[in-house]
């Protein structure tokens, strides 16, 4: 099988009109932003880095699986997944296309928000930036998954209402001091870019450079590669239904 | 163009095809004919490769449906039963995204929307669309590769007449420039109108197939309807096609300038599947 970047670029193109005119999607974006905006206006003495890691956590997990997951279930449910696999397009072409967009439109996002709240330093940035983009990637992975599980949109919540809030909450609650919860967080990848952001984002002492994260962004990178296998497997046994 | 062999396919246990047999011959409009439930739509989708036959065999341009079908694609253009356009896009966006899957020159969208008289529309949501209008799209989406054969399943059902009489005008106009067209209906008059050959299903099984004159000839009861005036009222006058008797009465009355009208009785498609099926059409 052979990938065609032009294919994958008309899919590109699809999506970005779609999402212009999701309501759906959109309101996911503007989530993190809202709370970013009124975190950092009207609630006096909030610590400055809190609106800005909640909501770079919220966009790269939860955007990034949802919205995935609900492009994918929305072509099986209208029915327009079968005439994209009717022309030349693999459905390979096609995740790749929705997940294209989906890192895309996080990614300008991510800078939206952090030039909402005022910007941070350099060294900041590149950590934020890469451990991003890594947990991005998985979870784009785990939300083409759930996509793939799901037989209509509505599915995408029974399905993966459970993924999001523990791969969202619990790395959240884990980090609040709990060691017992602490211990069922570090399960999950998604907490080791909770942590990297709160390293970054809270502590004023030691070093918060990429190199001081590196095992962290291992952790990210094997998690990337197991959603791989879990989703080549899902997609072998179940197709696109 | 078109051959399959002794179709089979289930849903569970309920048999969807039972055996289906049938060839379309190049540059042909063969028409499927069948109350819903029928088994139109399992045929088709098995002719695109959508769906696996349990056994028999399907071959489109020489190419074992059964076995891949990327080639077999590139050949064959798909008016589905749903209408499945993207809603939110707008027409043009729709057409360009498989322009550009198909790679062919994104003019082809601008060319096919002005033959169906939709050049205007072209910025406008989908969903803004009447059925008819969505009909329509759909035709061009299936156009744009310029395929060998179109397979439309009921491509009229639902739609305002001046729309199906577009889609009409626009399948002969093509056909006349050499595309083979397989699709399935249950209007027996579009059928009728429109279709070299036609096939009748019921319950999974083709139990009558030729061209719409022959079935008609062939189930003809050989009467004629002949209405003249008596110099008081007009009279309707059923009698047999043969027969010295016959002969003579219409002789007669034409000698007299008596007669006003005549017409054969063959039955309709529809009185020829109710014949044949014994059952009810739609
Ligand atoms: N996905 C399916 N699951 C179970 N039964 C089906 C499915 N699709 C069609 N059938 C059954 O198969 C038969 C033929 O259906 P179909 O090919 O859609 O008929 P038509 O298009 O002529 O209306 C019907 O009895 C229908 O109920
Ligand atoms: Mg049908």
């Amino acid at each position: 099988m052979t990938l065609s970047f032009k294919r994958i670029g008309a899919i590109l193109i699809k999506e970005a009109h779609d999402f212009k005119t999701n309501i759906n999607i959109l309101i996911m974006y503007l989530i993190p932003m809202l709370l970013a905006y009124i975190y950092n206006n009207f609630i006096p003495g909030m610590p400055k880095g809190f609106a800005l890691s909640f909501g770079l956590l919220f966009l790269v997990v939860m955007v990034g699986m949802y919205v995935p997951s609900m492009m994918i279930a929305e072509e099986k449910e209208k029915k327009t997944l079968e005439v994209l696999l009717l022309s030349p397009a693999s459905s390979v072409e096609v995740f790749i296309g929705k997940g294209l967009l989906t890192f895309i439109s996080i990614i300008v996002s991510f800078i939206i928000l952090i030039a909402m709240s005022g910007g941070v330093g350099f060294d900041e940035t590149v950590v934020i930036l890469v451990g991003g983009i890594l947990t991005a990637v998985f979870c784009i992975q785990v939300g083409i998954i759930v996509g793939l599980l799901s037989k209509n949109q509505m599915a995408t919540g029974v399905v993966g209402t459970p993924v999001y809030m523990a791969l969202l909450l619990v790395p959240m609650l884990g980090s609040m001091g709990s060691p017992a919860l602490e211990k069922i967080a570090k399960v999950f990848p998604t907490y080791y870019y909770n942590d990297m952001l709160y390293r970054v984002l809270y502590e004023f002492e030691g070093n918060h450079t990429l190199i001081d994260m590196l095992p962290e962004l291992g952790i990210l990178l094997g998690s990337i590669f197991v959603a791989f296998v879990l989703l080549l497997l899902v997609y072998r046994k179940r197709g696109l239904g | 163009m078109i051959e399959v062999n002794s179709l089979l396919k289930s849903y569970g246990d309920k048999k969807a095809l039972n055996g289906i047999s049938f060839h379309v011959r190049e540059g042909e409009i063969f028409g499927f004919l069948g109350p819903n439930g029928a088994g139109k739509t399992t045929t088709l989708r098995i002719l695109t490769g959508q769906l696996k036959a349990d056994s028999g065999e399907a071959r489109i341009m020489d190419l074992d449906v059964m076995k891949g079908t990327r080639e077999v694609h590139s050949h064959i253009g798909v008016v589905p039963e749903e209408t499945n356009l993207y809603e939110r896009l707008t027409i043009g966006q729709n057409l360009d995204l498989f322009c550009r899957l198909y790679g062919c020159d994104i003019r082809q969208t601008d060319y096919y929307l002005k033959r169906i008289g939709m050049s205007e529309e072209k910025n406008t949501q989908v969903k803004k669309l009447s059925k008819g209008m969505k009909q329509k799209v759909l035709l061009v989406r299936a156009l744009l590769h310029s395929p060998k054969i179109l397979f439309l399943d009921e491509p009229t059902s639902g739609l305002d007449p001046a729309s199906a009489d577009t889609i009409h005008r626009v399948l002969k106009e093509l056909n006349e420039q050499g595309i083979t067209i397989l699709l399935t209906s249950h209007n027996m008059e579009e059928v009728d109108k429109l279709c070299n050959r036609v096939a009748f299903l019921n319950q999974g099984e083709i139990v009558e197939m030729g061209s719409p004159e022959a079935l008609k000839l062939n189930y003809s009861k050989r009467r004629m309807k002949v209405l003249i005036d008596d110099g008081h009222e007009l009279v309707s006058r059923e009698l047999d096609m043969d027969g010295e008797e016959s002969a003579r009465l219409v002789s007669e009355w034409m000698t007299e300038g008596k007669v006003r009208s005549v017409h054969s009785c063959e039955p309709t498609l529809a009185e020829i599947f109710v014949k044949v099926t014994g059952r009810d059409f739609v």
